[in-house]
């Protein structure tokens, strides 16, 4: 008897646990795509999307979590209640309207870049004929040469698509690629502190950046919305977008006021 | 796009896949046969040695061996990495599953009676034909269903080249799943996967009969 007593407690026990739970705001990250987010020295999960992120749930009063995603199955994850938002640098995609996901008012004009080695010779989009470019997949570099820069694509000789821009920039790094297409803040970071490679001053494809819900989720967007409105409001956003200098000059919400 | 599309273009990626396949066994049933001998020599030196490299082959995930031969000599030595990636990914597919290989010969050569080499050497076989002749044909039979184990999961294995950006079938097919937002892709790998193995399934099983000599 006392045992079975023992028993209906834990379960009870779980049961509020898990009711707890429920109040928990789960946010979906790439661990690999500084600055917005990464492993940070302390490895801790930080970066720029990260900080706000915690930040909104506090002033929504929301527990925080964080879980890592593998970003090419991101969507699934999600609606597999794994994480509740995307959000990590992701650009809106028409699709993901398509398929139901609820998307946020968008908060970063992303521009896409190319970096080549300094002594490549290399110095538009145009002198990529017949080159070798890597991209991540998934990215929207990836998504813009297959889609409104198809046409750059052709002039390649081959498009190789990379697990992480850690990669793709190793290959370059290596010779085994001439340029890698990818997101402005993330060449800019890796750019800084390696000689030899330069970002071509020359930007291609105009997307923006927002945060992806579940399907019916437009409650939870609009309370995270409204949450990031008040830290613009009172400064926090400003505060946090400093640290990060690389991409303060393309925050919407910072360049509207 | 529609599903004709999606096959199309996946079915474009299963031809590197199956050159990795094809490639890998190629050069790493013969080399394991090499390791496996070296790890059996009498040569206390070579033995330890080959049992050192087994242990780090199969201790460490396939994805790290891949990164190490593609990206290691750029880091370590500053040679270019290669273009041509089916170069890197098969010496390291090749190196790995050598290492397996020679363990499920070794089981099967280890297996082998002493008494048939003692009635070898009584009817003046000398070492070597006494190996070739007597040992080997029986030992082939004994591992087809150990080396099929191996062959199966290679198959499925070739999937990881994508770490190092080599464009094989699964990579694809993560591509388009990505740009559509859709599952079916994987669904589609799925069955070329599954359908692939069917193959080599039914040529191992085939190979097995034939190999029912001294029954």
């Amino acid at each position: 008897m006392k045992k079975a007593m023992a028993w209906m407690l834990a379960a009870i026990m779980l049961l509020t646990c898990a009711a707890a739970a429920a109040d928990t705001f789960i946010q979906g990250i790439d661990p690999e795509y500084p600055p917005f987010s990464y492993l940070g020295d302390n490895g801790e999960y930080t970066g720029f999307d990260v900080e706000i992120a915690k930040a909104a749930c506090e002033v929504a009063g929301l527990e925080y979590d964080v879980f890592a995603v593998d970003w090419d199955n991101k969507l699934i994850q999600l609606d597999n209640h794994e994480c509740d938002v995307i959000w990590s640098g992701m650009t809106i995609l028409d699709s993901m309207k398509a398929a139901g996901y609820v998307i946020s008012a968008p908060y970063y004009d992303n521009t896409q870049v190319l970096v080549v080695k300094k002594d490549s010779g290399i110095t538009s989009s145009a002198d990529l004929a017949g080159k070798v470019v890597a991209v991540q997949l998934g990215t929207s570099g990836e998504a813009l040469l297959n889609g409104d820069l198809s046409a750059l694509k052709d002039t390649f000789q081959e498009l190789v698509t990379s697990q992480s821009f850690l990669m793709a920039f190793t290959e370059l790094e290596g010779n085994a690629v001439d340029a890698v297409f990818v997101d402005l803040p993330v060449a800019a970071a890796y750019v800084a502190d390696k000689d030899g490679l330069v970002i071509l001053d020359e930007q291609l494809g105009a997307e923006q950046y927002g945060l992806a819900f579940r399907s019916g989720d437009e409650e939870l967007c609009a309370k995270i919305e409204n949450a990031v409105q008040t830290l613009v409001e009172n400064g926090t956003y400003a505060e946090i977008a400093a640290k990060y200098p690389d991409i303060v000059n393309n925050l919407i919400f910072l360049n509207a006021k | 796009m529609t599903l004709g599309t999606m096959v199309i273009k996946m079915g474009e990626g299963f031809g590197k896949t199956c050159a990795i396949f094809f490639l890998t066994l190629l050069f790493s049933l013969p080399l394991g046969m090499l390791v496996a001998l070296l790890r059996m020599s009498k040569n206390r030196f070579l033995s330890a040695v080959t049992r050192g490299i087994i242990s780090v082959l199969r201790g460490t995930p396939l994805m790290l061996q891949l990164l190490a031969v593609t990206y290691g000599p750029y880091y370590l030595f500053g040679i270019s990495v290669s273009r041509n990636k089916l170069i890197p990914v098969v010496v390291a597919f090749a190196i790995n599953y050598a290492a397996y290989f020679a363990e499920i010969y070794r089981g099967g050569i280890e297996s082998m009676p002493v008494g048939q080499y003692e009635a070898a050497e009584v009817l003046g076989y000398t070492k070597a034909q006494t190996f070739l002749r007597i040992i080997l044909p029986q030992v082939m039979k004994r591992i087809i269903p150990s080396v099929t184990n191996e062959v199966v999961t290679l198959v499925k294995d070739t999937s990881m080249a994508f770490t190092v950006s080599y464009q094989e079938m699964f990579t694809i097919g993560k591509q388009i799943a990505n740009s559509q937002t859709s599952f079916v892709p994987f669904l589609v790998a799925g069955l070329f996967y599954y359908v692939f193995n069917l193959l080599v399934d039914f040529t191992m099983g085939s190979f097995e009969k034939r190999m029912g000599y001294y029954r």
